[in-house]
């Protein structure tokens, strides 16, 4: 019997060494999906090693000789096989999952703290800065490696969940609540994290990009990305800011150090240091970006920024430069 | 085996024209007229065809969503189109087909399984149907009109509040889905008072086939389940009608109120699918083993086992919404504790194969078939339980192949099973072997194709109810393979469809009969009538242990082989023991049910289109076309009649009275639904505090006594109103000074809500002070419209001391009223108080 | 049983031979056409019959209308009706042009009939026209709003005389102006129709559900010329005149307004809210809106329209438009209908009072 189960590894795990997904729950970069995914192994193993005890049940009734046909025929195999065994497996079951419920909500001691509020259909992102005051960003959250990161999760509208499966399981955002989620990054990648509570309208392209750097690097990087946006490096950019500014974008949009301070979209002080446009929509890159302010509808249907076709092509390069240009 | 009987009920040969009466009585409508058929056979039929139509409809929104998801960034359908298609696929599911085929299964097969005529209630019976068919056709119609609803099939708001989901699509689902629920809840009633009143003599409940326990603890699960599922459809209407903030944080409501609420009904949900299907797998294996159940008792034990524990695990659903670890502990336990009554049925069938020799043909395939999906979902059940794994693939497609499993497995493989194995008893031929055992094979396969790999999908994952996914994640391959499965599993279904219709031949005379060999009632010739003469059941599978019966029965040698009014009956017998307690007469075809069910379906449905005046005049004929059904039950007492050595009275008043149970199992629902609103208001009251009236906001203590004082000298009046009945006079001011009493109740309780200032819109729990009202306006309503039916009834000389079950029924219904009102004023006035 | 199918069959015959003489009689070439032949008594009562009860019966379909004795739909109406309508059939002092009475049937000479067709029957009349009588249906069937200025105005013709109908059909000042720039070669003949509707530099614009158009950008005003030429912004006033303008025409008039001073504004400011401020200055971020003023503002780009100083009633007209969906197609609606539809009724009201108090832009424009 045992090597059924065995076999049932093998062949899932055949199966994912073909994928490079940066989203596997199978696939863990954090303690807590690590954790999660030994006792999914283990959890497979015992489906198995169950399934394949009812399944040998099955076969002996219906061809093993009379005798042992006999035995499974009555009130005693069924207390056995339908009361004892259940009981057993899932006592252990139960006291295994227990205990890591238990250890997983405890959380331990944050060494950051990052407010993630969901937005139909973005993420909003705030960091602690040094003296209290809090800074913010969207869509792409870094964290330093080996760090305890509790995120405080919230929600501005309706219900969503924030979930890295490479990092950990995930917590819903409830309105009028606060939950509370500590992951850790056992080491240096990018991994993606997508909204698992039906949100409505693009519920589907709400993902999320986490990023694990070392810790030096994200000292760095979080007080570059506390600093104002950069000033425009040529004519072209200097134009695309204007026509930022011009066409009303501030009205939902922060660039801080213009007077862009809206607070309806994501914040683009630094938009041009992302990887994605359109919350994990496509990749980061000028055309990309001219494509989403034109046609944004097209390609992330029912988003909440209305498409903006009132640019000529030379325009629109300079704006879309201009936004890659806020590294 | 037993002998057969020395001495029989009634002697042979049986007087000429009694077949003739009898088959007189039970004569159905011709032509057109087929629509006003109730007894159980004609409307079983059309509900388990009603059913199979739905499940065909949302097996092809299923495929629209697989031919979407098959590659990344598909733009097949929109993103609103996919979400109205996924939110009706599980709505239509759940709701239009599991429920309603399990429930016509019932309908259709009880009565012959347990030896009655008919169910006890036909007109309810074909209401419910009625009301199902038109109701579900109608919210199925707004996927066409772009007015479905698209917030998943659970509804959560805020997304499916005002705000969010500014549209009808919400209502839609709220008021036509509460509705089709009501009349689940009428199908119950009739199925347990069927199941507890209209067994044959001697078939006591030790001796009922596995599948009526399944269908009695189905319906019982009905009962105390779907009140839940109405009380929160009815809360988020209200919120976006009237704007009662019951869901909305900010003004002190709570969105995981609805998810406790959804879920409590939800969960069981389950399981009232899957024990009704687990009851037929019971039946089948049972025949085609050829031998009796093995562990009867304990699967009858683990049967309503399953009924109690599958109330107790509804958080298993929010173990992401951020519960403290001790709960999530306590319902961790509670979702594996329900496996083990699975893993008793499972082994117990097993058993039984092992006693017998298993027929291997198409029922015993797909029951095989269903052993292996079935307990590949338990298992996999059993690791969503486990809170940590949950929280990876809680509302990932593990999850949707989990329960894909489960329902499938648990319900629709049964399902395919009984159709074959039930085909010989309302076919004129069986279904084909060689066809079946093609849609057997395609439809195995094609689920496994298409589930089997989803569990993966998940782990890699992605959540449900996406309409589409980005290339490069890893699900490419693995969602075209489930595509390819999904249409796989539909070519089976779709070889079904061509079996039937080339060789179910519906019949109510002449069926192929009992090929299988099987042991009960069901499989006795049955005619329009049901069974010649009602037999005396001594043993589980009477025709395999009393020799005989079957000619026996057909020569009309047991109870009632003939009718005493010259229209339709049964017997009615003792809940425990079957004993013959007296003569039902039954109601034959009428145009009230179908077209009560019509009204009602348009009173719902124009009131979401907000069409209100017309909608209230088709209420008001919804109600009128009850009441003149009504109007023709409860008949005079005739003498007592003989029914074959027996001498059984014909009419019976109090709990001896079948529509006393009726009345009862109502009560337990109202009840349900107001316990449902005592836990909201409780539960509100922990999690939003700040909001919550101090003592001395509240209104002054005489109202709220004096009030309960109105209630009770109401009660009181009814209860002395029993000893006067046929005093018209007398009769008539006391229910009018009753009637009184319960409305100025109401009313002084809503006049002191309002005039201490609080308004059903500013908050949470003032919302919930005005729903405990709602909820006694809802149930004043139609005690009075039955107060106003019982004085036509007194006055027109239907209601004396003896033919009383009219004013009995009206009694209990008030005292429970009044118990409610009062319950309902110590939590609004007392409970504040008592806590701040 | 029998017996219907005999009737069935004698019918069915009936019905061949009578689609077959009609089409002998068409093919014949023997029913005269002449509009000069005029219709039998009977043929004129039955039309006339035929048209009143298809109105009767469609009316009830129809929406509620607005208050109708609202002054500024009156005079839109009357306005759109001295251009569009009065060669047909006439106005209180201006006889209907003798072409239409040559036509079968002749057009109404309005001003001299009691007209007994209710609210919603003259609504469904004049939004679809009818069919054989040369009358149109409105250009567009998305304007509701326009159809009922008409509808407004043909309620209020009956107390109208010649002077009567002159104050408040036409903009004397404002016209007076246009003759003399068309005069000099400055501006195309259509000007005196703008004028009469949107005012001028002196003169206030007809009514408060026409904008003014004084400093607006030309790009704006250009591209709005050509979306309503085009039919993306739908209105059946505004697209027969802009279809019939030339490019060059639209460039100088849309110069022209731009280059006139700005009007006092339409109303006070003590009839401003918080609200209004509110949502043009910081817009309302947890509903999506954002603050008017960032698109809307001194500084914004020259594709957007200046609000500060317009009649309230226009601004809401126009928002309440968005919030129907009824104008989506141009790049600027495309921006602007998201955002109004997330406003409520109360919004609409507040925000368009307070543009309508503002006498400068640059004020309230954003830090």
């Amino acid at each position: 019997m045992r090597h059924v189960p065995t076999g049932l590894i093998v062949l899932f795990a055949g199966l994912l060494a073909g994928c490079q997904a940066e989203q596997s729950a199978l696939a863990p970069h954090g303690d807590q999906a690590t954790e999660i995914a030994k006792l999914a192994w283990l959890l497979f193993a015992m489906a198995g090693a169950v399934l394949a005890i009812v399944l040998a049940a099955v076969a002996l009734a219906l061809h093993a000789p009379d005798r042992v046909r006999k035995r499974l025929a009555g009130s005693p195999a069924v207390i056995v096989g339908g009361i004892a065994f259940p009981v057993v497996v899932l006592t252990f079951l139960l006291v295994y999952g227990l205990s890591l419920t238990a250890s997983e909500s405890r959380g331990g001691t944050a060494d950051l703290r990052v407010e993630v509020t969901g937005e139909q259909w973005w993420w909003r992102i705030a960091y602690p800065g040094q003296n209290g005051e809090s800074i913010r960003s969207a869509n792409e959250i870094r964290v330093p490696v080996g760090a305890n990161v509790e995120f405080v999760l919230k929600t501005a509208d309706v219900i969503h969940a924030f979930w890295v499966p490479s990092l950990g399981g995930k917590v819903d955002m409830v309105p009028g609540r606060t939950n509370r989620l500590t992951l850790r990054a056992e080491r240096e990648g990018i991994y993606r994290g997508q909204c698992a509570e039906y949100c409505g309208g693009p519920h589907a392209w709400m993902g999320l990009t986490v990023v694990a750097m070392p810790a030096a690097d994200f000292a760095d990087w979080l007080e570059a990305e506390a600093a104002t946006s950069l000033t425009p490096a040529d004519d072209g950019a200097w134009a695309g800011r204007e026509l930022f500014l011009g066409a009303g974008c501030g009205g939902c949009h922060t660039v801080r150090g213009t007077n862009a301070a809206g607070s309806i979209g994501p914040d683009l002080t630094h938009f041009g240091s992302r990887r994605s446009v359109g919350v994990d929509t496509l990749p980061l890159s000028p055309e990309n970006i001219a494509r989403f302010i034109e046609d944004g509808q097209h390609i992330k249907p029912g988003n909440r920024m209305p498409p903006f076709r009132i640019f000529s092509g030379t325009e629109l390069a300079q704006l879309s430069n201009y936004l890659a240009g806020l590294k | 085996m037993t002998d057969r009987p020395l001495i029989y009920p009634n002697e042979l040969p049986r007087p000429a024209g009694e077949l003739e009466a009898l088959q007189a009585a039970w004569k159905l409508p011709r032509g057109w007229r087929i629509l006003s058929a109730v007894n159980n056979t004609v409307i079983g039929y059309f509900y388990i065809g009603t059913a199979l139509l739905f499940f065909l409809l949302a097996g092809v929104l299923a495929l629209l969503m697989r031919l979407q998801l098959a590659v990344p960034s598909n733009t097949f359908l929109s993103v609103e189109t996919y979400n109205q298609i996924f939110t009706m696929h599980g709505t239509v599911m759940m709701f239009l087909f599991a429920v309603p085929a399990v429930e016509a299964m019932g309908i259709l097969l009880l009565p012959q399984m347990l030896g009655a005529r008919d169910q006890p209630f036909p007109r309810l019976g074909a209401y419910a149907f009625w009301a199902y068919c038109i109701g579900g056709l109608i919210f199925f119609g707004t996927l066409f009109f772009d007015l479905a609803p698209s917030g998943g099939w659970f509804m959560y708001p805020p997304l499916t509040g005002s705000e969010y989901s500014p549209g009808m699509g919400a209502d839609f689902w709220l008021l036509g889905i509460g509705f089709i629920e009501i009349s689940a809840i009428a199908g119950a009633i009739e199925i347990i008072v069927g199941i507890l009143r209209t067994r044959a003599p001697g078939m006591t409940l030790a001796r009922m086939p596995v599948f009526a326990w399944t269908m009695l603890v189905f319906a019982g699960m009905i009962v105390f389940a779907f009140p839940a599922v109405i009380l929160a459809t009815i809360m988020l209407e209200l919120e976006r009608a009237f704007g009662m903030p019951f869901f909305i944080a900010e003004k002190g409501g709570d969105a995981l109120l609805w998810q406790h609420l959804f879920w409590f009904f939800g969960h069981p949900e389950v399981y009232i699918i899957f024990l009704p299907a687990a009851g037929m797998v019971s039946m089948i294996v049972a025949t085609m083993a050829g031998v009796p159940l093995v562990a009867y008792s304990l699967i009858v034990v683990a049967l309503i086992g399953t009924g109690f524990f599958s109330f107790g695990l509804w958080v298993h659903h929010m173990f992401t919404t951020g519960i403290p670890p001790l709960a999530l502990g306590l319902f961790s336990a509670a979702s594996m504790a329900v496996a083990v009554p699975s893993g008793i049925q499972v082994f117990a069938w097993i058993g039984t194969i092992a006693a017998g020799r298993l027929k291997f043909n198409t029922p015993a395939l797909f029951v095989l078939g269903f052993l292996f999906i079935f307990t590949l979902g338990g298992l996999t059940g059993v690791m969503v339980a486990m809170v940590p794994f949950d929280w990876q693939v809680h509302d990932t497609y593990f999850v949707v192949a989990h329960f894909h499993y489960v329902l499938v497995g648990g319900m629709v493989f049964p399902l395919f099973a009984a159709f074959y194995y039930w085909a010989p008893a309302f076919s004129r031929t069986q279904l084909s072997e060689q066809l079946g055992r093609w849609a057997f094979w395609l439809m195995f396969a094609g689920f496994n194709i298409a589930f089997l790999p989803m569990h993966l999908t998940g782990l890699l994952g992605m959540p449900r109810r996406v309409y589409t996914y980005p290339a490069d994640v890893g699900w490419d391959e693995l969602n075209l393979v489930s595509s390819a499965g999904a249409f796989l599993f539909a070519l089976g279904v779709l070889v079904f469809l061509l079996d039937a219709v080339r060789n179910l031949r519906p019949s109510l005379t002449e069926t192929a009969g009992n090929i299988w060999k099987a042991g009960t009632l069901d499989w006795i010739n049955n005619e329009l009538y049901g069974l010649r003469s009602v037999p005396i059941v001594t043993s589980r599978d009477p025709v395999w242990d009393q020799p005989g019966l079957e000619d026996d029965i057909e020569a009309g040698r047991y109870y009632l082989p003939f009718t005493y009014s010259g229209g339709r009956e049964t017997i009615v017998t003792a809940t425990m023991d079957a004993r013959p307690d007296y003569l039902l007469r039954l109601p034959g075809p009428g145009w009230t049910p179908i077209l009560a069910a019509l009204f009602t379906a348009a009173f719902f449905m124009l009131l979401t289109a907000k069409f209100v005046t017309v909608a209230f005049i088709c209420g008001i004929l919804a109600v009128t076309m009850m009441l003149v059904w009504m109007w023709g039950s409860d008949p005079a007492p005739l003498p007592p009649v003989d029914i074959g050595k027996l001498v059984v009275p014909t009419y019976r008043s109090g709990p001896d009275s079948h529509s006393w149970w009726a009345m009862v199992i109502i009560i337990l629902v109202a009840a349900s639904l107001y316990l449902s609103f005592v836990f909201g208001y409780v539960y509100l009251w922990t999690v939003t505090p700040q909001f919550w009236p101090s003592p001395d906001a509240l209104p002054a203590i005489s109202k709220p006594l004096t009030a309960a004082a109105l209630i009770l000298a109401s009660s009181l009046l009814l209860f002395v109103g029993g000893r006067w009945l046929g005093q018209k006079l007398g009769l008539s001011v006391m229910l009018l000074l009753a009637a009184l009493a319960m409305w100025g109740a109401i009313a002084l309780t809503l006049e002191s809500l309002w005039r201490s200032g609080f308004r059903p819109f500013d908050d949470g729990p003032s919302a919930m002070a005005y729903l405990a009202l709602i909820l006694q306006a809802q149930l004043a309503l139609p005690l009075t419209v039955m107060a106003g039916f019982t004085l036509a009834r007194q006055l027109t000389g239907k209601l004396d001391p003896v033919r009383r079950n009219v004013y009995d029924n009206l009694a209990l219904l008030w005292h429970y009223a009044g118990a409610q009102a009062l319950l309902g004023l110590a939590l609004v006035h007392g409970f504040p108080r008592m806590v701040g | 049983m029998r017996r219907w199918r005999h009737w069935l069959r004698i019918a069915a015959i009936l019905i061949m031979l009578a689609a077959g003489g009609g089409f002998l009689f068409a093919w014949s070439g023997l029913y005269n056409v002449a509009a000069s032949s005029g219709h039998f008594a009977i043929t004129e009562w039955l039309l006339a019959f035929v048209m009143q009860n298809s109105a009767e019966a469609r009316a009830p379909l129809v929406n509620d209308p607005p208050p109708l004795d609202d002054p500024a739909l009156i005079r839109l109406g009357a306005a759109h009706f001295q251009i569009e309508c009065v060669s047909c059939h006439g106005a209180p002092g201006i006889k209907p042009s003798p072409v239409m009475q040559a036509a079968l049937p002749a057009a109404p000479y309005l001003a001299a009939i009691d007209l007994k067709w209710s609210d919603k029957e003259l609504f469904w009349v004049v939004q679809h026209g009818i069919k054989y009588t040369g009358m149109p249906g409105w250009p567009t069937l998305q304007r509701e709003d326009e159809v009922w200025a008409l509808v407004a105005f043909l309620k209020d013709l009956g107390r109208l005389d010649a002077t009567a109908y002159r104050d408040l059909a036409f903009n004397t000042v404002a016209e007076a102006d246009a003759k003399r720039r068309i005069a000099d070669g400055n501006l195309p003949d259509m000007a005196q129709q703008c004028f009469r509707c949107h005012g001028s530099a002196e003169a206030a614009p007809i009514s408060a559900l026409v904008p003014s158009l004084n400093g607006q950008s030309p790009d704006y005003l250009v591209a709005a010329l050509a979306a309503y030429a085009e039919g993306t912004r739908p209105s059946g006033i505004m697209q027969p005149m802009a279809a019939t303008l030339g490019d060059d025409d639209r460039r100088k008039l849309a110069e022209f307004y731009a280059g006139r001073p700005k009007l006092a504004p339409a109303s006070t400011a003590g009839s401003a809210t918080d609200l209004g401020r509110t949502i043009a200055v910081d817009g309302i971020p947890d509903k999506g809106i954002p603050a008017c003023l960032s698109c809307h503002g001194h500084d914004a780009d020259a594709s957007f329209p200046r609000l500060a100083g317009q009649s309230a009633p226009y601004l809401a007209n126009q928002l309440r438009l968005w919030r129907k969906g009824v104008n989506t197609a141009t790049p600027g609606a495309e921006i602007m209908a998201p955002i109004a539809q997330r406003l409520d009724e109360a919004a609409v009201d507040a925000v368009a009072a307070y543009f309508a108090s503002l006498a400068d832009d640059s004020a309230g424009s954003p830090p």
